[in-house]
């Protein structure tokens, strides 16, 4: 695990794709090997850690004393974790040979992918909250350079600038959380509290066990600060303007950090909380709302998008919504689950959409069309993508997802108020359905390109091919896995834990047979809209035009945004560096200013003359017995002592 | 038979001796070369650093211990005055010490230096070092001022020691003016003390605590050592001795003064404040129990050295902004760091202490390597300003390096001993609560203002291109007819050898503190604790 962990670090030091590569599949065999030891013993645990620095127990603020650690966990949750992203991460690396060799700025791409990568899997690894902070910084600032990658292009700058102001404001709430969190457990909690553990979040022989929490509203701003830390990172409505945006950068990219792994840190944060932490009822319906709605608000707009990778953009926050919402009810294994089978199929149809891109040099769907007679392969994995994603049977999407809604559904009778919002992630499983396969049909079926300016299309080279196959195979069987008892003890984890449930009911039947119809029927509604090249063309005077236009402006998000939202984050930015540049700078940079006058005058009393060193001392003498015999007690009045 | 039942726990110091009795020995028969003189001197150090920490409890040397772990941290029996006391606090000061003189002594191995000098300054450079040794130990009042003294009358010479050089004559001249007044004021504090307690140990004092017939001695006595000792530690105002010092000493000399001896201050007010002879009180309780009659006098005392701290970081750091001369820069910087110690001392819990003295360690490590690479610049030609740095860095990797990392270090960069001692130190500060959470606010602002200074050097090192070479490089400024060329490029082996050491250190401390944390912390806890 650590050689892993070194060797991803080493590959951005070397200079050349393959040799990140060959990193990348060496800590991808360790990723693998670590989660599949994991499987095989349930409930264990291994935990290695070191402390970084320790302050000896004083009376004080921290009677236990203070210590910062260094650790690495690994539990089935950062086993889960650490497959899916070096999986991924392996694959999306070779796909990249073939994928980008013809931009310049190679060993910087792949140098950053390396520390994304790195930072990702140190962010999994983590034992305390102060390290997963850490590494979660370090992947917001590679997925600031990956955006930004095409930096010369000003859309791709600004989106990198705008995905690092997004999701910075959810770095500060989970910071506030982090600290909130810490005032409550400081000193309470197993082995003397966290200040004596260095924030460690496992103790003693279980990892599971949970914090002495408590249904306090201190508590529940905390688990709500993690919530807006998580949302502003996996992308959750309100602060998922950036997502689509940022698929200016490459697609490898785009498949990597912004639908496999890094959104999913915030997810993965949520469910590190949950079970670590503990979250209090009302934080759980806040989650579940935020969950149940992005996952149809997201959907609603990838109905009507023209470019194929903000579709999948699209797609990949509704999904996430998917999981939060699992999450949210008190379902954190299978909101993983769905995590570890959604990393499969979205980096496929990523990758896949690559190749369409890499191919005709468009993103826009209504140039493309008939791209299946010159790309089968693409076509096929485009497709297999698809069904997992509309959770069509026996596609990987389908398990966890029903999953999702299963668990959810059971707890319904219990809190009446998940209602709502269980409803709105039903629905968006038919929407889902419809605007994939709107994308495929627009892309791959019909006679040929609606723009006939465009090359004519084929496939990419083996390096591409690959990890389409791989990933396909993925997407159709990583469902299969929740059947193994293997990987249920990944799911399962520990005691205390609320682990997936391993078989289906009769409810669930009914439940799994009304999604998979909506699933269908939106496939056949695309089909009979946009099959065979067909181009629907909605009229203008229809009564759902303003609907169209409303969710192809993204519901005046993003203009709205920059009156409300953007306003306002980039008002509390304004404010945060305000602060940091004319308070803390400030009266650093004035005490520069003023001592910098000073200064010279000071320096005039360095005259040279032992004379006046001399006095100096005499008076220097005086001034501390003033100083201890009138300005001494009277400061100590004021301040009040010791 | 262990090497104590001959010699004694004095091993170390009777090692320095023999070492500078031999060099002297041969400077007499005129053998002067100072690989030798320098070899005996590096040997006797090492040699006495290894006992030391054999002392301290570190196993795989514990052959070499002279002094039986029964008789450290123990108080000694009612009514005893002994002179001097071993303290495991005492022994990392010694080990701290002993580092800062293997340091020095190593790197003047290569000296383009005129070889009548080199004994001198390997002999002068023992005898202070011994002297610093007996201070660690010391625990009675006279003891501790003449061991103070020992390395005070070797520091003036060593400042002189080129006897040609005009600047540094100077500088020795003003030193001893300086520090004979201070010692005055420091004897003068002793014997009111001792007109208040009837002794001048330590311990009695202690014992004497609440007890004390004539309060107002007692506040002149502290009062006097105060300003006698700050002057050792170079606080403003009495610190002006120290850049003119500094600047006008040796490199190598100025390395040794604000790396080394300036520390002997440092432990000398732990001492007298909050030693073992001084605490009273519950573990980890402020040590400032001696005024337990009037605990207004003893918090009067704590926040009287508080405030010395404050103006004296702010002082220097404001005064090393603008200098423009690279060894005044360090000199200024250094009287700042002498600031952040004092925090330490003004609060006087144990984690204060333990983060004190980390960060006199760190200060070991990056103000002696610092003057260390300004004498390695001069040596290669590079004049005294900051701006003849420009393109160092590139030019010449090691020493841009280990500056560079020493000056993070100093700026309290994360993953160096720096911001490790200056995080322990300023959290002790807001541990203890009240107004010392005060002080922990005016070292950050400090730190954050020093890097304004120090980013400028590593600005002007690495991004500023280099200047022409003008004309033949200066060689030595001391020499005059230009001694030959030193291996690595004028650098010699001795001086990269310890600037890299000292690199290492830097980094491996930083990234791994509780390798020295723990001991420091354990020795500081005994220390407020030890017969209380």
């Amino acid at each position: 695990m650590i050689v892993g962990f070194a060797g991803t670090r080493l590959g951005r030091l070397e200079w050349g794709g393959w040799v990140a590569v060959a990193f990348s599949a060496a800590a991808m065999v360790l990723g693998v090997l670590i989660a599949v030891g994991e499987a095989m013993s349930p409930g264990t645990y291994t935990n290695v850690q070191f402390t970084w620095l320790h302050l000896a127990p004083a009376p004080g603020a921290f009677p236990n004393g203070f210590s910062l650690v260094m650790g690495t966990l690994v539990d089935p949750l950062s086993s889960l974790m650490l497959v899916v992203v070096t999986v991924v991460g392996f694959l999306v690396m070779l796909y990249s040979i073939g994928y980008m060799h013809h931009d310049h700025g190679l060993p910087r791409y792949y140098a950053e992918l390396s520390l994304f990568l790195a930072s990702m899997t140190g962010l999994v690894l983590a034992n305390n909250l102060l390290e997963f902070f850490l590494f979660w910084e370090l992947v917001g600032v590679c997925s600031y350079f990956l955006i930004g990658f095409y930096y010369e292009k000003p859309s791709a700058a600004s989106a990198a600038k705008e995905a690092f102001l997004v999701t910075r404001v959810g770095d500060v709430l989970f910071l506030l959380g982090i600290f909130l969190y810490f005032s409550v457990y400081a000193t309470a909690g197993p082995n003397g509290g966290w200040a004596a553990n260095g924030f460690v979040f496992v103790h003693g022989a279980s990892p599971f066990l949970p914090l002495p929490g408590a249904n306090t509203p201190t508590l529940t701003i905390a688990g709500l600060l993690i919530l807006g830390g998580a949302a502003g990172k996996s992308a959750q409505f309100p602060l998922h303007v950036w997502l689509p945006d940022a698929m200016e950068g490459p697609t490898t990219v785009s498949a990597l950090i912004h639908a496999a792994t890094m959104v999913a840190a915030g997810v993965y944060l949520l469910a590190v909380a949950s079970v670590f932490l503990g979250f209090t009822p009302t934080d759980q319906l806040a989650i579940v709302a935020v969950g149940g709605f992005t996952a149809f608000f997201a959907a609603t707009m990838a109905v009507v998008h023209p470019d194929i990778k903000r579709v999948i953009a699209y797609s990949t926050i509704s999904q996430l919504g998917y999981m939060v919402l699992a999450i949210g009810a008190g379902f954190a294994m299978v909101g993983l689950y769905h995590l570890f089978t959604h990393a499969f199929f979205k980096a496929l149809l990523f990758l896949a959409a690559g190749s369409v891109i890499h191919a005709v040099g468009t993103q826009d769907l209504f140039k493309m069309g008939g791209l299946k007679k010159h790309m089968r392969l693409t076509a096929a994995a485009f497709a297999i993508g698809g069904l997992a994603l509309a959770g069509i049977p026996p596609f990987a999407g389908f398990w966890s997802k029903d999953d999702i809604l299963g668990s959810v559904y059971s707890v319904l009778g219990t809190h009446p108020d998940y209602w709502p919002f269980f409803l709105l992630a039903f629905a968006a499983v038919f929407l889902t359905a419809y605007y994939i396969f709107r994308a495929w049909f627009l892309a791959f079926s019909g006679d040929g390109p609606r723009d006939p300016s465009l090359p004519t299309p084929h496939e990419g080279p083996w390096v591409m091919q690959v990890p389409l196959v791989v990933l396909s195979a993925m997407a159709v069987v990583a469902g299969l896995f929740v059947f193994f008892p293997g990987f249920q003890n990944l799911l399962l984890g520990g005691a205390g834990l609320p682990g997936i449930p391993p078989t289906f009911t009769t409810t669930d039947l009914a439940l799994s047979a009304v999604s998979v119809g909506l699933g269908a029927g939106g496939i056949g509604l695309a089909w009979s809209l946009w099959g065979n090249g067909r181009v629907f063309v909605l009229s203008e005077t229809s009564a759902i035009q303003p609907v169209r236009r409303l969710l192809l402006n993204r519901y005046y998000f993003k203009v709205g945004y920059d009156w409300i939202g953007l306003r306002a984050v980039y008002t509390i930015s304004r404010a945060a560096d305000f602060f940091d540049r004319f308070v803390i700078d400030g009266a650093v940079r004035g005490l520069e200013r003023i001592f910098a006058a000073g200064s010279n005058r000071l320096r005039s009393i360095q005259t040279g003359l032992v004379s006046d060193y001399a006095a100096y001392v005499v008076g220097g003498l005086l001034a501390l017995f003033v100083m201890l015999l009138i300005v001494g007690p009277y400061l100590l009045a004021r301040l009040g002592g010791s | 038979m262990s090497v104590s039942s001959f010699a004694g726990p004095f091993v170390p110091e009777l090692v320095l001796l023999a070492g500078t009795l031999l060099i002297f020995l041969l400077d007499v028969l005129k053998v002067r070369r100072i690989e030798l003189t320098g070899g005996i001197a590096v040997a006797a150090t090492l040699a006495a650093l290894g006992v030391v920490v054999a002392d301290l409890g570190f196993a795989p040397l514990a052959f070499l211990a002279t002094v039986p772990a029964s008789q450290i941290d123990v108080a000694p029996a009612a009514g005893a005055a002994p002179l001097f006391a071993f303290t495991s606090f005492g022994l990392v000061f010694q080990a701290i010490f002993l580092l800062a003189t293997f340091f020095v002594a190593l790197a003047s191995v290569s000296r383009p230096s005129d070889e009548r000098g080199a004994p001198i300054f390997y002999g002068l450079l023992l005898l202070a070092t011994i002297g610093m040794l007996l201070v660690a130990i010391a625990s009675d009042l006279i003891f501790l001022l003449l061991a103070i003294e020992v390395v005070s009358i070797a520091s003036y010479l060593l400042v002189a020691y080129t006897r040609k050089d005009v600047r540094g004559l100077e500088a020795a001249m003003k030193f001893f003016v300086i520090g004979a007044l201070s010692t005055v004021l420091s004897f003068f504090g002793a014997s009111l003390l001792f007109g208040a307690y009837g002794t001048t140990n330590l311990y009695l004092i202690r014992a004497a605590g609440t007890a004390v017939g004539y309060p107002v001695l007692v506040l002149l006595g502290y009062g006097f050592l105060i300003a006698g000792l700050a002057f050792k530690v170079t606080l403003v105002p009495f610190h002006a001795w120290a850049v003119d010092v500094y600047d006008g000493a040796p490199d190598d000399v100025s390395a040794f003064l604000a790396g080394g001896t300036k520390k002997i201050g440092v432990f000398a007010f732990f001492l007298v404040f909050l030693g073992p002879v001084l605490a009273v009180g519950a573990v980890g309780s402020s040590g400032y129990g001696l005024f337990g009659g009037s605990v207004a006098l003893g918090a009067s005392f704590q926040i009287t050295l508080g405030a010395l701290a404050v103006v004296t970081m702010t002082v220097g750091n404001v005064l090393a902004l603008l200098q423009k001369e690279m060894k005044r820069m360090l000199a200024y910087s250094s009287i700042s760091q002498a600031g952040y110690m004092l925090i330490g001392i003004a609060i006087g819990t144990a984690p204060a202490l333990g983060g004190a003295t980390l960060q006199v360690f760190a200060h070991v490590l990056m103000k002696t390597g610092a003057f260390l690479v300004v004498g390695a610049a001069a040596a290669i030609g590079v004049g005294p300003l900051i701006d003849d740095w420009r393109g160092l860095g590139l030019k010449r990797p090691l020493l841009g390096v280990s500056f560079a990392l020493m000056l993070l270090s100093l700026a309290g960069v994360p993953l160096t001993i720096g911001f490790v001692s200056k995080f322990v130190l300023f959290s002790a500060a807001v541990d203890a609560q009240g107004w010392f959470i005060w002080l922990a606010v005016a070292g950050l602002l400090n730190s954050a203002l020093s890097v304004f200074y120090y980013a400028r050097v590593l600005k002007v090192m690495f991004f500023d291109a280099a200047p022409a070479p003008a004309g033949a490089p200066a060689g030595s400024v001391v020499g005059g007819a230009g001694p030959p060329a030193l291996p690595l490029g004028g650098i010699g082996y001795g001086r990269a050898a310890s600037l890299a050491i000292i690199a290492a250190l830097i980094v491996a401390f930083g990234i791994y503190p509780q390798a020295v944390l723990g001991a420091i912390q354990s020795a500081a806890y005994h220390f407020v604790t030890v017969g209380a």
